[in-house]
């Protein structure tokens, strides 16, 4: 790593600028996909970079660049001044304070991704594809089995003192069917969509997984699929599983509470907030069963780091308790633009050629005491459980959402019943977390990972982990697609 | 003297034996934030990826790097070779992948400016107060992005391919707000920075800011006027979810079994048209395979879906590729159009596509639209930044945003009126690396537009 690099140029960016930070990031990625008997894709990619920033008045300039060298870094440190001085002159605002980062951190993993051979990786995709397939179903019209692992080295230096380096490594696996009787088409995943999942982890990740022993069942559910009912529309009950409930949480709880959003600095893409930066403390954000937490140290989590990419160490803080609001996800400079302390440790940035804003870490709900998951439905009379999520969107604000998952099955008597298809619901984020009056136990909940949080401009691809065990939800619109 | 994208490309596929594309993408772009008539963020990002495909028995390995030395590109090959050779040994028979597109001529476009591949900061400022005294003079504060990039591409492959490609862009987007939350948008994009108009583009955001208070709306069917900023979004999914030739080869596309068929009103004219006059030129796709003008929907009728060479042999027959790949050797979710074309109509604006309507909505654009039934072209999202209500023919009052739940080709279908002039509306996300992308289209006028909810 240029550490050594960074800690130089900072000491050049001294007196150029009010502040200026440096972040080396050495990234490789390796996906693999099979389809049908075939390796539908293998991509690895390197990305190697410095960015740096720095803060001349009240404006902010940031340099990407290719060229890891004194010199590269260098250019990148005048040509961030040059586009900072052009902008128009802005009040200078504080940054909340922060001790200088020093030292090294190292995600956990067990079994290095990249140490494993592309036979032994190809080997259990290609037995789980073959799995999907193995009932001969022409119906199954796409069957895929995929796996993508990364490693990010970063080294980062402020004139605030700052020298640190971290290295996370993460892998995760999925697989999916697609099912067509030539009209209507139905798709099902396992563990969850949007490409498998995903943890700070090693190759045991995927092998815990043990895609092969499920793909038959989610081959059938997707055959099932065609014929099964619609969805009938109404207000019921919901149970949600664990991964559509950290979906939830994602879009309706952790955008809602970034502080850039309530501070107006996200309206021209990402949008705002329905949340005031003054209503931490007050604010009745859902019923309460609904305990939220902000936690970057907890172990396998994307989110997770030793320190963020401003340097403020990983902590973990409530977000809400017993559905009041506790506080915000905040960067040092918006936490000094809000009167708070000290920053939330928020600030991350996809890759070298991106500046931090302000992001997710691991935002979860906690375990409640609604025991197990068949405990759960055995409590529920009548309603919908509804597992794996299909579609998704919210509005600018994070208040009127629409979800969709790609099953639903009937709850009557406190079992569970026919299988539905075009699950839909909808709702308002208070009134929906203000209905929500059971979350399963500890031995439910689990971390979900997620790959594609889009924020920022020019855009920003981040990776999230979300705890949840299911929760119930009351009065909910169903059927609303 | 700075080595070409085309000599770069050149330099790494050197020596190699076996079938082999090698892609340089070379980006310089800078990006100006503003929030509150400020600036915010300012990104200048230089940087130069090589990828390398390598094909083995019909089965492809690919692999990018940025490290551009010798024993850099050295190593992007090895790991490209090892993929391929891992997924030939693993199939254990010949895969799908046809082969490396033959060579063949690329014309040349006007998409390339090069005051605007000066990326000057000094423009990006000045462009910055232009919008904050606009809105100012208002009363209204001033958020957006103003952006300029300058891409090379060049690929050289194994098959004889040499090609060679330089575009730049120029966005500004303005979004005006009030201190009440009532905001409005507008956007513009270019080959040029010259062609945008900051003040202007600026005005056009602040007319919409409504005063008074939203009203709400019921659920249900409303005849609806979309500007071209909303229907850009209906038509980006439908080039992803009905022209997708990797879907419609699989069964899963919508439009299996309804090429040659009436599937929107006869006034739809969409193509894919990398020369029309507005949209942002490319000489060919990541294939090295030419760009040419595609129709897709002529008099309402579906024609064709697009292609790369991956998704062309999984169709078979006489498919071939229409020279719409995202990706070296083709991506996995298949081919994609870039550069959507609707032409317009015969109204002379918005203002006369809503003078028939007793009472129905005006939508600016819309926001967080995703498939909820992608075969059925079935979308949901909220409307964002200017919705209106109209009544008698006239716009009249703000209404609170809504929620549609709607079909693309639905309202295509449903489209009784389109205004003349067409307008490039950018995507303008910049993910990843940088490739403009816009949809050049004109407002409508459709019936039966179904809303599902409403903000509060």
């Amino acid at each position: 790593m240029t550490l050594d690099v960074l800690t130089e140029l900072m000491s050049r960016a001294e007196g150029r600028c009010s502040y200026a930070e440096a972040r080396h990031v050495d990234r490789r990625d390796e996906a693999l996909a099979v389809r049908a008997g075939e390796v539908d894709e293998f991509a690895a990619s390197a990305a190697d970079g410095i960015g740096v920033r720095v803060r001349v008045g009240g404006g902010w300039g940031f340099a990407a660049t290719r060229d890891v060298s004194a010199a590269g870094a260098e250019a990148a440190l005048g040509q961030a001044l040059a586009v900072a001085e052009a902008q128009p002159a802005g009040p200078a605002t504080p940054l909340a304070p922060v001790q200088p980062a020093r030292g090294h951190w190292a995600s956990p993993y067990e079994v290095d991704p990249f140490e494993v051979s592309l036979e032994d990786k190809l080997g259990v995709l290609f037995g789980a594809e073959a799995a999907l397939r193995e009932g001969g179903d022409e119906r199954v019209v796409r069957s895929v089995a995929a796996l993508r692992a990364w490693r990010e080295r970063k080294a980062f230096a402020s004139t605030d003192g700052a020298a640190c380096t971290q290295e996370l490594v993460a892998i995760g696996a999925g697989l999916g069917a697609w099912a067509s009787d030539g009209t209507e088409l139905q798709v099902r995943s396992y563990p969850l969509s949007h490409g498998g999942l995903f943890a700070a982890a090693g190759w045991e990740q995927v092998l815990a997984l043990d895609l092969a022993a499920h793909a038959p069942r989610v081959a059938w559910e997707a055959i099932e699929l065609l014929t099964a009912p619609t969805c009938p529309e109404g207000t019921t009950t919901i149970v949600l599983d664990g991964e559509q409930l950290a979906l939830q949480i994602h879009e309706s709880i952790g955008h809602a509470l970034e502080l850039d959003r309530m501070l107006l600095f996200e309206a021209s893409y990402a949008g705002t907030s329905w949340v005031r930066a003054e209503d931490a403390g007050s604010l009745r954000y859902g019923s309460e069963h609904l305990n939220v937490t902000a936690d970057a140290t907890v172990p396998g989590g994307l989110g997770s780091f030793g320190w963020d990419d401003e340097g403020v160490p990983a902590a973990r803080y409530p977000l809400i308790e017993g559905g009041v609001l506790r506080s915000t996800l905040s960067n040092r400079e918006s936490a000094a633009l809000a009167g708070l302390e000290r920053s939330g440790g928020c600030a991350r940035a996809d890759g070298f050629a991106r500046q931090p804003i302000v992001r997710m870490t691991n935002v979860s709900i906690e375990p409640g005491e609604a025991g197990s998951f068949e405990d759960l439905i055995a409590d529920t009379d009548a309603g919908l459980y509804l597992e794996t999520n299909r579609s998704w969107s919210i509005d600018d604000r994070r208040l009127h959402f629409q979800f969709a998952t790609e099953v639903a099955r009937e709850i009557r008597g406190g079992r569970l019943g026919r299988l539905y298809r075009n699950a839909s619901y909808a709702g308002v984020t208070p009134t929906f977390w203000g209905s929500l009056d059971a979350v399963c136990g500890p031995g439910e909940w689990r971390l979900w990972g997620l790959t594609n949080c889009g924020k920022g401009e020019p855009g920003q691809v981040m990776a999230v982990s979300h705890g949840a065990a299911p929760g119930r939800f009351r009065d909910v619109s169903v059927g609303v697609a | 003297m700075t080595e070409s994208a085309l000599e770069l490309a050149e330099r790494a596929l050197g020596d190699i034996s076996g079938e082999t594309q090698v892609t340089v993408m070379r980006e310089r772009s800078l990006v100006s934030r503003f929030s509150r008539s400020r600036p915010t963020q300012a990104t200048r990002v230089e940087d130069t990826t090589v990828a390398m495909l390598r094909v083995q028995d019909g089965h492809t390995g690919s692999a990018e790097t940025n490290d551009l030395s010798d024993e850099g590109l050295h190593d992007v090959a090895a790991r490209a070779d090892a993929g391929a050779r891992a997924a030939a040994r693993a199939a254990g028979a010949r895969g799908e992948y046809p082969g490396l597109p033959e060579p063949e001529p690329v014309r040349a476009h006007d998409g390339y400016d090069a005051a605007t591949a000066a990326l000057d900061p000094g423009e990006a400022g000045a462009a910055l107060r232009a919008a904050f005294e606009a809105c100012a003079a208002r009363g209204l504060e001033a958020f957006g992005i103003w952006t300029v990039g300058a891409v090379e591409t060049a690929i050289a492959s194994s098959a004889g391919v040499r090609a060679s490609d330089a575009v730049t862009d120029a966005l500004m987007k303005v979004i005006a707000r009030s201190e009440r939350g009532r905001t409005g948008w507008a956007a513009d994009a270019a080959v040029a920075s010259s062609a945008l108009d900051p003040a202007a583009i600026a005005a056009r955001a602040v007319a919409k800011v409504a005063e008074g208070e939203p009203v709400a709306v019921s659920p249900g069917e409303y005849p609806v006027v979309l500007e071209p900023g909303a229907v850009q979004d209906v038509l980006d999914f439908l080039g992803a979810l009905a022209f997708n030739g990797l879907a419609h080869a699989e069964g899963r596309g919508a439009l299996v079994g309804r090429l040659g068929t009436r599937v929107a009103a006869p006034a739809i004219n969409l193509s894919d048209s990398t020369r029309f006059g507005r949209t942002l030129p490319r000489a060919f796709d990541m294939e090295g395979v030419p760009k040419r003008p595609i129709p897709l929907i002529q008099d309402g009728v579906a024609h064709r879906v697009v292609h790369d060479t991956r998704s062309a042999a999984r169709a078979g027959g006489d498919a071939r590729s229409t020279g719409h790949a995202t990706a070296p050797g083709g991506s996995s979710f298949g081919p994609h159009p870039t550069n959507l074309v609707l032409i317009g109509g015969g109204a002379a604006d918005e203002r006369e596509l809503a003078a028939p309507i007793e009472r129905g909505l005006y939508v600016t654009r819309f926001w967080y639209v995703n498939p909820v039934h992608p075969k059925q072209t079935l979308l949901t999202g909220m409307t964002r930044d200017g919705t209106f209500l109209i009544e008698d023919g006239a716009v009249t009052r703000p209404v609170r945003d809504v929620r549609f739940t709607d079909s693309a080709l639905r309202i295509l279908e449903a489209t009784e009126a389109l205004s003349s002039a067409p307008h490039l509306v950018p995507s303008g996300d910049f993910y990843g690396r940088r490739f403009a992308t816009g949809v050049v289209c004109p407002a409508l006028r459709a019936s039966g537009f179904r809303i599902t909810g409403q903000t509060v």
